[in-house]
């Protein structure tokens, strides 16, 4: 899929060749939001069994949005003037580059747990292609929905920063399945550790073990699979609070290893063939 | 209009030397980390970084940047790596949440590109991601649950 004239368009808006101007007002704006958001800091609010946590990240991509061309812009012509269609399109591939830093990250963080990974067990391996029954709820409610490319990018994961970045790359974030997997990606951060904490405190109703249920807690991202295991341990007296903690923990870990794989090899794969079996039963014209 | 390389390879050690100043100015505002302790660490990120689009641009394979630039730290900081020390202790200054800041900036601006579309969409993709959290959840434990009784550990 190195497709020559995509990938062309893809990285055509970060030229800089005569656009010093637009890339000054891109940056400085970037760096704006940056600061403000970081000076606000990190918060947390207890709310039942969950928390609603509050990072840095989220209020950027809420002023990011505030102040872009289509939305404060409209009613003020000066700042469209800086922040112009263009920035929102330098922006847009500028994303790709952004990610950088975070998959660096991602990989030293869980290169030096590697032994811990290797003694986890296949178990651990084996119970990651249960991240793939996101596909079979999400697929057809979200065609039944009326959603209809958008269903691909929501649907095929919890789309958390690793899946956000693979399907950005590889359809863009302005095509629909861009825009399927930010609306999920942008819902998990808000609302993800309160819904994961409600779902651990209630899971042992299922009647499943205590220990299956931390594994399925750590599905890639560290404060959701905090909020879940924690309110799972709190619910669970069968098994230890640390036994639980530990299997949610090092699931968690092997999702953010192995996350990426199944999602490219099956996952991606396996959603746009159902898709493109169920859209003419579900969806109407395909 | 194309981004031919070597133009290629300028605009993004350029873009990338940007963001890295930009998330060492975050890095100090948000965990009070100074800009000169993070800045080596940050150089390192960044240069593998710049070696994983690369590889992404020109490798044929289905791989993102983004698995090259993870599958380059793992190994770095692998245990019985021989850099290891060395790489944590450049990049450990560099906060995890620092990189997700202007990630999610750049996300922001962008997304004024697509705003009629999101408000189309809105309490449906809610509704989507809901379903999505809850079937990653069942889909999980269902399987851990069959593999932990064969195994029998419960």
């Amino acid at each position: 899929m190195a497709n020559a004239e995509t990938e062309t368009g893809t990285w055509d808006p970060i030229r800089t060749h005569g656009r010093y101007l637009l890339h000054f007002k891109t940056h400085a704006t970037v760096l704006l939001i940056t600061i403000v958001a970081e000076a606000i800091g990190s918060h947390a609010f207890d709310l039942g069994p969950g928390q609603i946590v509050l990072l840095p990240l989220l209020y950027a991509v809420v002023i990011g949005i505030l102040l872009s061309y289509s939305v404060l812009g409209q009613y003020i012509p000066s700042l469209q003037e800086i922040v112009s269609k263009d920035v929102s399109e330098i922006s847009a591939t500028l994303l790709t580059i952004s990610l950088m830093p975070l998959a660096v990250k991602y990989g030293t963080t869980v290169g030096p747990e590697f032994n811990n990974l290797v003694s986890a067990g296949p178990a651990f391996l084996l119970q990651e292609l249960g991240n793939l029954g996101t596909i079979f709820i999400a697929l057809p409610v979200a065609l039944i929905l009326g959603l209809k490319r958008e269903a691909i990018g929501g649907g095929v994961s919890i789309a958390r920063e690793a899946t956000f970045a693979v399907i950005t790359e590889r359809y863009g974030i302005e095509s629909p399945e861009g825009r399927g997997v930010l609306g999920v990606y942008l819902t998990g951060t808000v609302l993800g550790t309160i819904f994961f904490g409600l779902i651990g405190g209630l899971a042992p109703i299922t009647g499943l073990d205590p220990l299956a249920l931390a594994m399925a807690c750590g599905m890639g991202s560290a404060s959701m699979m905090t909020a879940c295991s924690s309110s799972l341990a709190g619910a669970s007296s069968s098994v230890p609070a640390d036994q639980i903690l530990a299997f949610a923990a090092t699931s968690n870990l092997l999702t953010g290893l192995t996350g990426i794989y199944v999602l490219i090899f099956v996952a991606l794969p396996l959603i746009n063939w159902l898709y493109s079996v169920a859209r003419p039963l579900i969806g109407g014209e395909s | 209009m194309s981004v031919d390389s070597p133009t290629f390879e300028s605009n993004i050690a350029k873009m990338l030397i940007i963001i890295s100043v930009i998330t060492v100015v975050g890095n100090y505002v948000g965990y009070g980390i100074s800009p000169i302790e993070a800045a080596p660490g940050m150089l390192l990120i960044a240069v593998i970084g710049f070696v994983s689009l690369l590889l992404g641009r020109h490798l044929s394979l289905q791989f993102p940047a983004f698995a090259y630039a993870t599958i380059i730290g793992f190994v770095l900081s692998l245990p019985f790596s021989p850099v290891q020390d060395i790489v944590l202790s450049l990049t450990d200054p560099v906060q995890f949440l620092a990189t997700t800041t202007p990630i999610l900036a750049y996300a922001g601006l962008s997304i004024g590109l697509q705003v009629t579309s999101m408000k189309q969409m809105s309490w449906k993709i809610v509704v989507v991601a809901i379903c999505a959290f809850t079937g990653t959840f069942i889909g999980s434990a269902l399987v851990a649950q069959a593999i932990l009784s064969y195994q029998g550990i419960i």
